[in-house]
């Protein structure tokens, strides 16, 4: 036979015990504990009065389960624990934010990731792996640091008064509202939209339009035929945005979506003329973009000439490429924001509870 | 469907215990005009339809008495240690200031919701 079968008492003991285990160890424990026994003894004693007889250990149980779970109880008896409080939390949150998506990613992205794929000898997936891993220990490093300090500074004394140091005429000016696509912008990007589309048209049979005198003894590389098409169909689509923007003008949200769709599809075309580079051989023989015609092939300083052209082409075409890789990811917070904002719009503003 | 009948009773929810938030503090002072322990008090509520159980009464009557509303003393009564409260002077006159509160906005709803049903007849 168990103790609390002789003595369903002892449950309340038992009880007591396991709700201490979860108060903060303090003067105030024994106290609190204390007067929670008290509480269930006279609950007991009040109910053994009504019926008229002592209770059994089913009975006392029945009393201390609508009293709560020991861990529930003692989370509630203690003192309120915040790591962070309401009054940092938003600059936690914001600081957060910042190191982690606005400093981090990017460094692991276009610093570092890019790096990692240099040195990866064809591992690519290895590569990818590796800043991947690279990236969430950073990340959960981070994280915790910043945790860390902010858990600090709501100790501390200082942290009060800070919060109460503030000026309404330091407050930042009323931000205008968010500006949309206005006709005249519209119109004008849909003119020279169509004006570079006719240009792009007249390029095969009129080479002098982009390679100017040099189109004497220079012509377009194979990879050309390749990505004409591609870039063409890219120019004609650019068009939508433009038109769009005038034919549904409530469409607020399209021309976001369009850009970063026209950002992704260019990186992804730039990103193929970057690596066609790198198919072709080097020294003389290495002509990714332009070639000499057959006249001008004897000629060393056309041969000169043709490499600078080449050269420059790649080089413009990889700075290209890490500016849309940064205007995807600008353009993608946007997009979310924009997402998050309409969703909370949507949403009645809960009212403050002081 | 449930998910919105749910989400709708987690918001009733959340707006009761905030309405109930400040009326229990209310009450508990109210009640402490006379000298209590903890059990009785919770009874005395419990017996005028305002149930409140332990994790939310004794952290309640600590913060008061942190605040200096309540005094408390830990004396035998029936062979048993129970920590009595009660309001101290400076609970009594904030007691009376959250009454005449109390007061007001009880008026003002009752204002606002003959209101709103006269408009709802109209």
């Amino acid at each position: 036979m168990s103790e609390s079968s002789r003595n369903p008492k002892e449950l309340v003991d038992r009880y007591l015990q396991a709700v201490r285990f979860w108060i903060p160890k303090s003067q105030r424990q024994d106290d609190l504990i204390a007067e929670l026994g008290e509480d269930l003894r006279s609950q007991i004693d009040a109910k053994e009065e009504e019926l008229g007889r002592t209770l059994d250990k089913n009975e006392v149980s029945e009393i201390l389960k609508r009293c709560g779970a020991p861990m529930v109880v003692g989370a509630r008896l203690g003192p309120p624990r915040q790591l962070i409080g309401p009054t940092l939390f938003p600059i936690y949150a914001f600081v957060l934010k910042m190191v982690l998506l606005w400093i981090q990613v990017p460094i692991f992205l276009f610093i570092l990731g890019p790096i990692n794929l240099a040195y990866a000898n064809g591992n690519w997936g290895g590569a990818i792996a590796k800043t991947l891993s690279e990236m969430w220990t950073a990340g959960f490093m981070a994280a915790a640091i910043i945790t860390m300090v902010f858990a600090i500074v709501e100790r501390s004394p200082a942290q009060a008064a800070a919060a109460c140091k503030w000026d309404p005429l330091k407050l930042p000016p009323v931000r205008k509202a968010e500006r949309k696509v206005s006709p005249a912008q519209a119109i004008s990007q849909l003119i020279f939209g169509v004006g570079g589309l006719v240009w792009l048209l007249l390029l095969p049979q009129h080479p002098f339009l982009i390679l100017g005198p040099a189109a004497a003894f220079l012509t377009g590389a194979p990879v050309w035929h390749t990505f004409y098409l591609p870039i063409v169909v890219l120019s004609a689509l650019s068009l939508v945005r433009p038109a769009l923007a005038l034919a549904r003008p409530e469409w607020d949200w399209f021309p976001s979506v369009a850009e970063l769709v026209q950002a992704i599809l260019t990186l992804l075309l730039v990103n193929f003329l970057v690596n066609a580079a790198g198919g072709h051989t080097s020294g003389a023989d290495w002509h990714p973009y332009v070639m000499l015609t057959e006249a001008a092939k004897s000629s060393a300083q056309y041969i000169r000439v043709a490499a600078i052209v080449n050269l420059s082409i790649l080089i413009s075409l990889v700075c290209s490429e890490v500016g849309l890789a940064i205007g995807v990811a600008v353009q993608t917070w946007r997009l979310l924001q924009m997402l998050r904002k309409r969703r909370v719009d949507r949403q009645p503003a809960p009212l403050p509870v002081r | 469907m449930s998910n919105g009948s749910t989400q709708n009773g987690d918001v009733f929810e959340n707006l009761k215990l905030e309405l109930r938030r400040g009326c229990l503090s209310l009450a508990v002072l109210t009640q402490l005009r006379t000298e209590r322990y903890g059990y009785t008090l919770r009874k005395a509520l419990a017996d005028d339809g305002l149930e409140i159980d332990e994790g939310t009464l004794y952290p309640l009557l600590r913060r008061l008495e942190a605040q200096g509303l309540l005094v408390s003393q830990w004396r035998e009564e029936e062979k048993r240690n129970k920590r009595f409260y009660r309001l101290s002077p400076e609970g009594e006159r904030v007691l009376a200031q959250l009454l005449d509160e109390w007061q007001r906005i009880n008026t003002s709803l009752k204002k606002i919701l003959q209101e709103a049903e006269l408009g709802a007849k109209l």
